[in-house]
């Protein structure tokens, strides 16, 4: 990494690389009082070449490794390239499998949100009650995850065509259920934790990041959000079966690490939404179309997008005709808001005490931009 | 499938840079793609951010064409009012890949060309950190994402 020299009055403090609260990476933060005057983000020590990987397998077989770019978020990074995939081969998947693949998106929305949500509860310090609160209520979407895929993480149910499985007997009743008790949960944690004067206190006015730096400095996701720009790419170019869904994309105008947190939150509640309507209104038919394994798309670029958790993924897929990918380019957001992070010293004040709630205020999952 | 207001940018593009623009099209609703001449870069990437509205950058990364023997750098642009994604591709030569850096329009390209330039070999002038992103800083076994990279194992039984 960097070996410069340092001026007398700076300290450099080197936060990780063993699991800085969550994930590997490295957190370089030069202070100089209590005043943060440079952040680096040392980040690949989770670095497993998943792009030259998957030019060495079959479309299929890729999906494997795709699936564990994000182990939280499953759902919503196979979707991107199930997506490149499903555009490549000119096929489109039945209407009933969009459904099931919209409903397990925002299940892994849900997952992926709670998972922050306690993790940012941990850097406020409301560690352990708070986080645990929300590892409990993982546990529910994981079992209804299990029960409609088979495993409660990195399950490849969306696959070219459409998806593995149909639901199972009782899994509506399970899902509504699961609905009604998650809605109550989340009103409690406003009470609890997000409009907890100790909590706002923490994280109010800390890390702001205007709509015009968040545009040109490329955040993605709630941080965009957070910074009150409307960009969703469901709504933008609805896939799976958003299009049909009704919605609405949160946005909030405060710019600072607490709304990037109640985004979050609303968007939960918007996710719950949706899982409701998915299965409610799931249209009847075949959940898949059979697709050979080994298919050739016609040689050709591909570029699909999908709202993961954390903001917008991209895959730039290059195809020569042959069984595997010439080229997968993964655009992550995580990167793009670590690049965020980094620059937040120079956008306004930032204190040392503040780094964890900034840090996990933009949700990096290290993993997603090492790839 | 492609809209009018796609095509109506390929069209300021080609009107503005003629002699630069190599090839233009609409690939699907909401994407363009635009090869541009290396030496024209800088130029017509600030164009696109100040003329078109090009503001919001996703990320850049290379692709090895190594029967072409080109190296194509293509950057992923996106416009924040007209969400329409823009991307931007350079062919140059595998032997000597070297592009200016886009750093200077938007910022956040850095580590994307920080990662281009580990991975594939593609050297950024006046890159103002052009470090290893996710190598390792000792690392000297090539460029991963080029064709001709070897894929071995490392210490015992390799």
């Amino acid at each position: 990494m960097v070996a410069e020299e340092l001026s007398s009055e700076v300290m450099r403090i080197s936060w990780g690389p063993q699991h800085p609260m969550s994930g590997q990476t490295r957190i370089l933060i030069d202070t100089d009082g209590e005043r943060v005057t440079n952040l680096t983000a040392d980040i690949g020590f989770t670095h497993r070449g998943i792009e030259k990987i998957l030019e060495n397998r079959t479309f299929l077989q890729g999906l494997i490794p795709m699936d564990r770019m994000v182990m939280a978020d499953t759902a919503n990074i196979s979707m991107g390239y199930v997506a490149a995939i499903e555009e490549a081969l000119g096929i489109e998947a039945p209407p009933r499998a969009q459904y099931l693949r919209s409903m397990l998106c925002e299940m892994s929305r849900i997952n992926s949100h709670l998972y922050a949500f306690g993790l940012m509860a941990e850097a406020g310090g409301g560690y352990p009650a708070v986080f645990l609160w929300s590892t409990v209520d993982r546990e529910i979407i994981l079992d209804l995850q299990e029960m409609l895929t088979g495993a409660r993480w990195s399950y490849s149910y969306s696959i070219p065509g459409g998806v593995r499985a149909d639901i199972p007997k009782g899994f509506k009743e399970k899902a509504l259920e699961a609905v009604n008790y998650l809605r109550g949960r989340f009103e409690q944690y406003w009470e609890a934790w997000i409009e907890n004067t100790l909590f706002e206190m923490r994280s109010r006015n800390v890390g702001i990041l205007k709509a015009e730096d968040a545009i040109t400095l490329g955040a993605a996701g709630p941080v965009l959000r957070g910074s009150g720009v409307p960009l969703d790419v469901r709504k933008d170019e609805p896939y799976a079966a958003y299009g049909e869904l009704d919605f609405k994309v949160v946005t909030k105008e405060a710019c600072d690490s607490l709304a990037r947190l109640i985004v979050r939150a609303k968007e939960m509640e918007q996710s719950l939404n949706i899982i409701e309507q998915a299965v409610e209104e799931l249209p009847p038919g075949p959940v898949r179309k059979v697709v050979s394994l080994f298919a050739r798309p016609k040689p050709g670029e591909y570029y699909s997008r999908v709202e993961t958790a954390r903001g917008e993924m991209g895959i730039h897929l290059i195809t020569d005709g042959n069984m595997q990918p010439y080229r997968v380019k993964i655009s992550s957001p995580t990167l793009r808001n670590l690049w965020v992070f980094e620059q937040m010293p120079k956008l306004g004040e930032v204190l040392l005490a503040d780094i964890p709630i900034i840090l996990y205020s933009i949700d990096p999952w290290y993993l997603d931009c090492d790839r | 499938m492609s809209g009018r207001a796609e095509e109506e940018i390929i069209r300021t593009i080609e009107k503005a840079f003629p002699e630069l623009v190599e090839e233009a099209a609409v690939l699907q609703k909401k994407r363009i793609s635009v090869t541009i001449s290396p030496e024209g870069l800088l130029e017509v990437a600030r164009y696109l951010r100040d003329q078109l509205g090009f503001d919001h950058p996703i990320s850049a990364g290379g692709i090895d064409f190594m029967r072409e023997k080109l190296l194509q750098m293509v950057y992923y642009l996106m416009s924040s009012e007209k969400r329409i994604m823009l991307m931007l591709k350079v062919n140059i030569p595998r032997d000597n890949p070297v592009l200016p850096t886009l750093t200077q329009i938007w910022n956040a390209m850095s580590p994307h060309e920080r990662e281009a330039w580990e991975m594939l070999g593609i050297c950024f002038e006046e890159h103002p950190n052009l470090t290893h992103l996710l190598l390792p800083k000792d690392w000297e076994d090539g460029y991963p994402l080029r064709k001709d990279f070897k894929l071995r194992g490392k210490g015992v039984g390799s």
